[in-house]
C-alpha cells in the first residue's frame, strides 16, 4: 500500500518537473504557472465547486473502464457510450416534464440506459459472433459520434440557435445546486461508493475480478464467464452514459455539438494512472480536473496557453505508470538486496 | 463513367493513409509489439508536414517534418515500452493522447489559430503525371495523375512484402514476435528488432500523416486522422498483417470512404455517409469473426 502510494507521488512529482521543462523550454515561469493552476483550480470554496464539478464526467468514465480494464473486457466505448447517455437524457428532458422529484431519477435512468444500450450492443456483438470488443466499441465511438452529430443538426435541433445544439430541457431536469456545490458531485461520489462496494464486497465482483485476473480459473471455479462479460459490458456502458445525463443535466442543460469530445478519453486515461483502482480513479480524476479547470483561469493571467492541459495530462500519464512498473523492479531489488544482506551477517 | 473513374480516385485517395499506417503497423505486429501509436503518429506527422511545408515553402520539407514528427512519437514509445517495459497498451493509448494535446497546443502556439489552419504559403505534395499511360482511355485517368505519395504507397507494399518474407531481417523481424526466447538465445537481441520496427513504422506513419494534410487536403484540422489510425489496426488483424492483404483491405475501406463522398450528392446527410467506412470495418470484423470460428471448427 505503502508502495503504491510512494511511487503514485513520485510519479505525479516527476510528471510535474517535466511539464516544468517543457514550459521553460517554451519561456513560461513553471512555478508561476502551477501557481495560477492551482489558485484557480483549489484556492478557495469556488473554484473547489468548479473542480468537482468538473471532476464528475471525468471520474464516472473513469470508473468505468477501470471496472471494465480489472474484469477483463477491453471496454474502449466510454465516448460513444457517454454521448448516447447525453442524447437520451436530453430526449427525455425535451418530450417529458414532471415535477423534479421524479424528473432527475427519470432523466438519470434514460442516460444510464442509453450507455448501457450503446455497450450492450457491443457485448452482443462479442457473445454472437466472437468480434472483437476492443475493435468494435472503437468503431461504434465514431458511429454514436457522426449520429449524435446528425441527432441534433437535424430532427432535435434548436432552429434559434447559431450552431448545431438542441433546445433546453425542461427546467426540472437541471441537476439542482446545494450551495456552491452542485448535486451532481454527490450522485458521483454515491455512484463510486456502490460501485466500490459491488466490486469489493459482493459475489458479482468478486467474479468479475477473477475472471480478469484469470478468465481460466473463473470458469473451472464455476463462474458463468459469458453472462459475467455481458454485465460487465453494460454496467460499464451505464456508467459512462450517467456521465453523460449529468454533463447535460448539470451543465449546458441541452446537448450541444462537441460534447463529449475529451471526458471519456481523459476517463480512460484516469483509469489507466489508477492501475484500475476504484478509489484511485477518484483521486486521479479529481486531481486531472484540477488541472484542467485550473488550466482556464491560468490561461487569463499568465501567457500559457489552457491546451498546456492536455500536453501535461499525457506526460502525467506515461510518467505515472513507468514510475509505478518501474519502482516494483526497483522495490523488489532493494528487497533483494536486504534479505542477502540479512544471510550474509 | 466519370462516376466510375471518380469513385476509384475517391478510393486510391482513402486507401492510402490506411495502407500506409497498417504497412507501418504491421512490422511492429510482426516484431511482437501491440502497436496502436499509428493515430497518434500519423497525426503528429500531420501536423509537422504542415509546419515544414509552411515554414520552407517545400513540400519535400514537409515530408521530412512529418517522418520526424512521427519518429518523436516512435522514440517515446520505444523509451517507455521497450526501454521502461511499460505496458504496450497503455504506452499507445498516451501517446495517442498525447498526439491530440501536443498538435492542438502547438496549433494555437505556432500558428494562432484553433481547430483548422490553411495557408497559400503551404506547398502540397504534388500529382505525377505518367506521359504515355495518361493517353490511354479509362485506365489513363486513374493510374496517371495520382499523388506521389500514392505511387509511395504501391511501392511500399511490395517493400514490405520483401523486407518482411524474403530478407535475413524480415526472418529476424518475425522471430521476434513468434518466439523472442529462441531470437534471443540465437545472438540477436529482440528488443533491437522491435526498435527497429517501431522506426520503420514511424517513416510509414510519417508518410501516411503527410499525405493527409499535404496531398488529401492542404490544412491542418484537429484531430483530423479521425480514427484512420484505428481503422489500420482493424485491417492489419482481419489479415493476419500480410501486407498483400492489407493493401486489399485498405481499398475496401477506401471504397468506402469515397462511396460515403459520394452518396452526399444524392441527399444523404454527410453525418451518415461519414459513418459508412467504420460501419464497413464492423461488417469486415464480422466476416473475420466467422472464417475464424469455421477455421476452429473445421481443426477439431
Amino acid at each position: 500500500m505503502t508502495r503504491r502510494i510512494l511511487s503514485g507521488v513520485l510519479g505525479v512529482v516527476i510528471a510535474f518537473v517535466v511539464g516544468a521543462l517543457i514550459m521553460l523550454i517554451e519561456g513560461f515561469e513553471p512555478l508561476a504557472t502551477y501557481g495560477a493552476l492551482a489558485q484557480f483550480s483549489l484556492g478557495g470554496i469556488g473554484p473547489l465547486a468548479t473542480t468537482l464539478k468538473n471532476s464528475v464526467p471525468l471520474v464516472l468514465t473513469g470508473l468505468s473502464a477501470a471496472i471494465a480494464f480489472a474484469s477483463g473486457p477491453v471496454n474502449l466505448g466510454q465516448p460513444g457510450q457517454l454521448v448516447f447517455g447525453a442524447l437520451a437524457a436530453t430526449l427525455g428532458g425535451l418530450y417529458i416534464s414532471l415535477p423534479p422529484m421524479l424528473e432527475i431519477p427519470l432523466l438519470l435512468l434514460f442516460a444510464i440506459a442509453g450507455g448501457a444500450l450503446w455497450s450492450g450492443l457491443a457485448g452482443l456483438l462479442k457473445q454472437a459472433f466472437d468480434m472483437s470488443e476492443f475493435i468494435v466499441t472503437l468503431m461504434l465511438n465514431m458511429i454514436a459520434d457522426f449520429f449524435t452529430a446528425w441527432a441534433i443538426a437535424y430532427p432535435f435541433m434548436d432552429r434559434k440557435a447559431f450552431s448545431p445544439m438542441t433546445p433546453p430541457i425542461a427546467q426540472s431536469g437541471w441537476m439542482p445546486d446545494i450551495g456552491p456545490l452542485s448535486s451532481s458531485v454527490l450522485l458521483m461520489l454515491a455512484a463510486v461508493a456502490v460501485m466500490w462496494f459491488v466490486f469489493q464486497r459482493w459475489r458479482a465482483g468478486y467474479e468479475w475480478r477473477i475472471t480478469g485476473q484469470n478468465s481460466l480459473f473463473a470458469r473451472l471455479g464455476g463462474c458463468d464467464v459469458r453472462g459475467n462479460f455481458m454485465a460487465v459490458m453494460l454496467v460499464t456502458g451505464a456508467l459512462a452514459g450517467l456521465a453523460g445525463g449529468l454533463v447535460v443535466m448539470g451543465g449546458p442543460h441541452r446537448f450541444i455539438k462537441g460534447l463529449g469530445a475529451n471526458y471519456a478519453w481523459d476517463g480512460i486515461m484516469i483509469a489507466i494512472m489508477a492501475n484500475n483502482g476504484l478509489i484511485e480513479t477518484l483521486i486521479y480524476g479529481v486531481f486531472v480536473a484540477a488541472i484542467q479547470t485550473g488550466a482556464l483561469g491560468m490561461e487569463l493571467i499568465t501567457n500559457v496557453p489552457s491546451e498546456i492541459a492536455q500536453v501535461l495530462q499525457a506526460v502525467l500519464v506515461l510518467v505515472i505508470v513507468a514510475t509505478r512498473e518501474y519502482a516494483v523492479v526497483v522495490f523488489d531489488r532493494l528487497a533483494a538486496r536486504h534479505q542477502a544482506k540479512e544471510r550474509t551477517t | 463513367m466519370n462516376i466510375v473513374i471518380g469513385l476509384i480516385t475517391g478510393m486510391i485517395a482513402g486507401a492510402t493513409p490506411i495502407l500506409l499506417a497498417a504497412l507501418g503497423g504491421t512490422l511492429t505486429f510482426y516484431a511482437g509489439i501491440f502497436n496502436i501509436a499509428m493515430e497518434g503518429m500519423m497525426l503528429m506527422a500531420a501536423f509537422a508536414a504542415v509546419l515544414g511545408s509552411f515554414l520552407f515553402h517545400s513540400w519535400v520539407v514537409g515530408v521530412l517534418f512529418a517522418i520526424a514528427g512521427a519518429m518523436i512519437l516512435a522514440l517515446i514509445f520505444i523509451f517507455f515500452s521497450v526501454t521502461l517495459d511499460t505496458d504496450e497498451f497503455v504506452t499507445g493509448i498516451a501517446l495517442n493522447l498525447f498526439a491530440v494535446g501536443s498538435t492542438t497546443y502547438l496549433l494555437r502556439q505556432i500558428f494562432k489559430v484553433k481547430g483548422v489552419f490553411t495557408s497559400k504559403l503551404i506547398d502540397s505534395i504534388p500529382n505525377i503525371h505518367i506521359p504515355l499511360i495518361e493517353e490511354i482511355p479509362l485506365l489513363g485517368p486513374v493510374v496517371s495523375g495520382r499523388n506521389l505519395i500514392v505511387y509511395l504507397a504501391v511501392i511500399a507494399t511490395i517493400f514490405c512484402y520483401y523486407l518482411v518474407f524474403k530478407t535475413r531481417f524480415g526472418l529476424r523481424l518475425r522471430a521476434a514476435g513468434y518466439n523472442p526466447n529462441s531470437l534471443d538465445s540465437s545472438g540477436v537481441r529482440t528488443s533491437q528488432m522491435r526498435i527497429y520496427s517501431l522506426l520503420l513504422c514511424a517513416v510509414f506513419c510519417g508518410l501516411a500523416g503527410a499525405f493527409l494534410s499535404l496531398g488529401y487536403v492542404t490544412l491542418f484540422a484537429e484531430n483530423m486522422t479521425a480514427g484512420r489510425g484505428w481503422i489500420s489496426l482493424a485491417a492489419i488483424i482481419l489479415v493476419d498483417g500480410h501486407p498483400y492483404g492489407i493493401a486489399l483491405i485498405s481499398l475496401l475501406f477506401g471504397f468506402f470512404d469515397g462511396l460515403g463522398l459520394f452518396l452526399q450528392n444524392y441527399g444523404v446527410s454527410s453525418q451518415f455517409t461519414s459513418m459508412v467506412p467504420y460501419i464497413a470495418t464492423l461488417v469486415a470484423l464480422y466476416v473475420y469473426a466467422r472464417r475464424n470460428r469455421e477455421r476452429e471448427r473445421s481443426t477439431l
